[in-house]
């Protein structure tokens, strides 16, 4: 029996620098960074004060569901709009019939409760420095079931199989910031095993909170250029000092191949790969000889079948720390050879910044949407290519145009989870299938 | 002639409030013995739910060696760990792999999946936060300055909902396919059923899943109370004058390979997964279907994948969380798969506690100990069966299953419902 192939057939994103699909797209292909003070709290004690916030975001606007907006913390916010945007350029959602035939894969962040929450019950609960956990029986945040409903690593999960009505499988990942990628390639896995037809795929985060923000400060894993918020994000520069913190969502519509076909459903690229390793190094560093990321990209490219001849475009994972760009350029090598002087790579990173949990799935958009229109993104910010990173073909500049028959994205996540997703041009899938492959 | 890909289990560990072991927990279900008394991990006495299962006497120096790790980590990965190594033990696998040639041995670590079901995150991780929100008096730009000299440096690290994934594999240099599902009570489940359909696929040939959680922390046992959700004193699976849940805390662990993989190494098979089921209901957060529809979806699902008939079943572990409204549709779900012909039903939650991302793992390993011990064990709990419950084979004694398969079920917010079928090794 053949392989099921997989179409994506809705995109929606909700990202720091646009929030729908066009105007990010635009300022993808622009260089343009969402890079910029931190506007949403007072940041200016922290030794990084910038961030990619998403901007002018009100979900009241694009969500007529009063009651589900009541159950939403911010990043629910930006997956429910993600979402919208995705079903309804897909033009199709679940019915009574298909119902139990959808499937929910998302890549979910890591903080559940917001800062004022937090606050809230430091200041009921602790006195003199103590915290008294008796306090916490008459504090109002603490009793809230609200404030715990919103705080739950399933909430987006419930959020959305709630309002689409899906009822197939269903389920929430977390491998920090390879969820995203993680989340897709699930989705992939069980329409093809015929555990659905159809998927609602993505990943949502916002860390850009004090506590949030607080966790890589700490790690020294965000750049601390605060005067420069707009070139902070510089992978594979020489001079890339750490991330660029982002938030924001994005989601994929996919519909098993030929009922797309049928449907007549616009099909922007086939799913076509999914690869999945751990790197098992440490906790926050890739080796820097690439493995790991290697055996993700590799496995992904067989999982496709497709030829390293037949890959034009790598949306790197490029998060612009000195460690992980070395590490993928070293992979990237070793999986493309001499290929590599020809495949286009940038990271989108350089302009949204890193959304973590949710940075998967905006980039595998970027993919499908790089294979659709025929043009590559551009890598903002590079001035002086590493010495390590030179062997690629960075898009630099102005985006690259030109026929896309293979796209990767690649996500590494803390904890050493690498996921990469491979992409292919639905001519070539139609041609693959009409000559029986 | 069974399919080379078909998955067998080689290795299994767990732990929970009544043992530190499969067999000390199967023991303890055949003593009528439940792990739920008065929380000690915090002064209760005024909580509205004062009882839970907590792991006794537990020194998490005992359970996890390495003391820099032990630093890095959070008391729910101590038990991700501590189950993850019961079942490599068990198993052989690292043993085996170690007396391989040095060049032979990166292949076969490619191909070691890890899956893993975790409870994310808890509102008391961001507690960490409050010396610093006190120093700062509330001031954000303070809270920023004095960041550095107050909190952990290694915090975001040691939060992470994904360390059992991140250190199992540093631990035993396991490097293949890997997911961490981060998805209420069916967690522990989804990692045994995404393991096996990884194994099935190609995706890895062997493969560690685990479920841990430790949920049992005051602003959370608070919250499940306001929700509704909890007993005032015991859990009573079907029983009619069940009144909630109770939480647990711990983890189960089983190392599963291909049946070509198992037999190249001559591994000790105890097990096999016949084939799993899943469907949710689109209900929200906390809220479920009256009817079942789910649990009924999830377990056809699952006969289905593994080409059994219900009458195949010899026992089910049912998820038997002891919510008015969980069981009373569980067990309309059983009715309208068995119908008259129900083998027999039990549940182990009144025992362990509701273990949230760690049950399903728990669960279905309790549930392989017992079918090896031919044995459905009881539900000490239950008196008087809930007449919406009637028909329902659940007994206080324990009975003897009908076949070797068991089927276990478990159910999680958002409405999920994940159904597995096991055969015990006899």
């Amino acid at each position: 029996m053949q392989r099921r192939r997989v179409a994506i057939t809705g995109i929606g994103m909700v990202t720091p620098v646009g929030n729908d699909v066009a105007s990010t797209w635009d300022a993808l292909l622009a260089g343009r960074s969402g890079g910029a003070p931190i506007a949403q709290f007072d940041a200016s004690g922290f030794s990084t004060r910038i961030a990619a916030e998403v901007k002018d975001f009100d979900l009241r606007a694009v969500l007529d569901d009063r009651k589900l907006v009541k159950y939403a913390n911010r990043s629910h916010g930006f997956a429910l709009a993600a979402a919208e945007q995705a079903i309804v350029d897909a033009g199709i959602r679940p019915t009574a019939e298909t119902a139990t035939r959808w499937a929910l894969c998302v890549g979910t962040g890591m903080i559940g409760v917001p800062y004022e929450e937090l606050e809230e019950v430091h200041d009921h609960c602790v006195r003199d420095g103590e915290f008294d956990p008796k306090r916490l029986l008459d504090d109002a945040s603490a009793n809230d079931p609200m404030v715990f409903c919103r705080s739950q690593a399933a909430a987006g999960l419930a959020l959305l199989g709630r309002r689409y009505d899906i009822r197939g499988y269903a389920t929430s990942v977390h491998t920090a910031c390879a969820s995203g990628g993680q989340a897709v390639g699930t989705a992939l896995k069980v329409i093809r095993r015929g555990g659905a037809d159809f998927a609602l795929a993505g990943g949502f985060d916002s860390m850009i909170n004090p506590v949030g923000l607080s966790g890589f400060c700490l790690l020294s894993a965000v750049s601390p250029d605060n005067d420069a918020p707009t070139r902070a994000s510089r992978p594979f520069d020489v001079t890339r000092n750490g991330f660029l913190l982002g938030e924001g969502s994005g989601f994929l519509v996919l519909e098993e191949w030929e009922s797309a076909r049928r449907r007549g459903a616009h099909i922007y690229a086939e799913l076509a790969g999914d690869g999945n390793s751990l790197s098992s190094y440490r906790i926050t560093d890739s080796p820097p000889d690439g493995d790991g990321p290697i055996q993700a990209m590799q496995q992904a490219l067989a999982d496709a079948g497709m030829a390293i001849e037949a890959l034009d475009y790598i949306n790197a994972h490029g998060t612009s720390t000195p460690m992980n760009d070395r590490s993928e350029s070293a992979a990237i090598k070793a999986v493309f050879g001499a290929h590599t002087a020809r495949i286009g790579v940038s990271s989108t990173k350089s302009s949204m910044g890193h959304l973590i949990a949710a940075a998967g799935a905006v980039e595998a958009i970027a993919c499908a949407l790089a294979i659709d229109r025929s043009e590559m993104p551009v890598n903002a910010n590079l001035e002086t290519v590493d010495p390590d990173c030179e062997h690629l073909a960075i898009v630099r500049g102005t985006p690259r145009r030109g026929l896309i028959r293979g796209a990767l994205s690649n996500s590494f996540g803390f904890g050493g989870s690498n996921s990469c997703v491979v992409f292919r041009h639905p001519d070539e899938t139609d041609a693959q299938l009409a000559a029986g492959r | 002639m069974p399919d080379a890909r078909s998955v067998v289990i080689t290795g299994m560990g767990a732990l929970c409030a009544v043992g530190r072991t499969p067999d000390e927990m199967l023991a303890a279900l055949g003593d009528g013995r439940s792990g739920l008394g008065p929380i000690r991990g915090w002064d209760a006495s005024a909580w509205p739910t004062r009882v839970a299962a907590e792991i006794p006497d537990l020194d998490l120096r005992k359970l996890v060696k390495d003391r820099k790790l032990l630093k890095l980590i959070r008391r729910t990965d101590v038990f991700g760990l501590n189950a993850a190594a019961q079942a490599l033990d068990a198993s052989g696998l690292i043993e085996w792999r170690d007396a391989l040639p040095a060049d032979a041995m990166p292949a076969v670590n490619d191909r070691i999946g890890l899956y893993v079901g975790s409870g994310g995150s808890l509102c008391e991780d961001q507690y960490d936060y409050f010396p610093l929100i006190s120093e700062s008096d509330n001031q954000l730009s303070a809270f920023g300055e004095q960041l550095s000299a107050t909190v952990n440096p290694m915090w975001l690290l040691r939060s992470l909902p994904n360390n059992v994934l991140c250190h199992v594999g540093i631990l035993h240099g396991l490097k293949g396919a890997n997911a961490c599902i981060t998805n209420h009570g069916v967690s522990g489940m989804l990692a045994i059923f995404e393991a096996t359909e990884g194994l099935r696929t190609g995706e890895a040939d062997r493969a560690v899943a685990v479920g841990h959680d430790a949920p049992i922390a005051p602003q959370n046992v608070l919250y499940y109370h306001r929700m509704g959700l909890f007993s005032r004193d015991a859990l009573r699976p079907f029983d009619a004058a069940r009144n909630g849940s109770l939480f647990g805390e711990g983890a189960g662990a089983l190392v599963l390979e291909t049946r070509a993989a198992a037999s190249e190494r001559g591994a000790p098979v105890v097990g096999e997964v016949l084939g799993g089921g899943y469907a949710s209901e689109a209900t929200g957060l906390a809220a479920i279907r009256d009817d079942g529809d789910g649990v009924e979806r999830a377990i056809r699902a699952a006969l289905d994948d593994a080409g059994l008939a219900p009458n195949d079943v010899g026992m089910v572990v049912a998820h038997g969380n002891g919510t008015r409204a969980s069981d009373a549709s569980e067990a309309a779900a059983f009715a309208r798969v068995f119908g008259s012909s129900m083998p027999p039903v039990t549940g182990f939650k009144w025992s362990f506690g509701h273990l949230l991302a760690a049950a399903g793992a728990v669960e279905v390993v309790v549930a392989l100990r017992a079918l090896h011990a031919g044995v459905v064990p009881g539900i000490a709990t239950l008196d008087t069966l809930d007449p919406a419950c009637a028909g329902l084979t659940v007994s206080r004694a324990a009975k003897r299953p009908r076949s070797d398969v068991g089927l276990v079920i478990s159910r999680g917010f958002g409405g999920t419902t994940a159904a597995l079928l096991v055969r015990a090794q006899r």
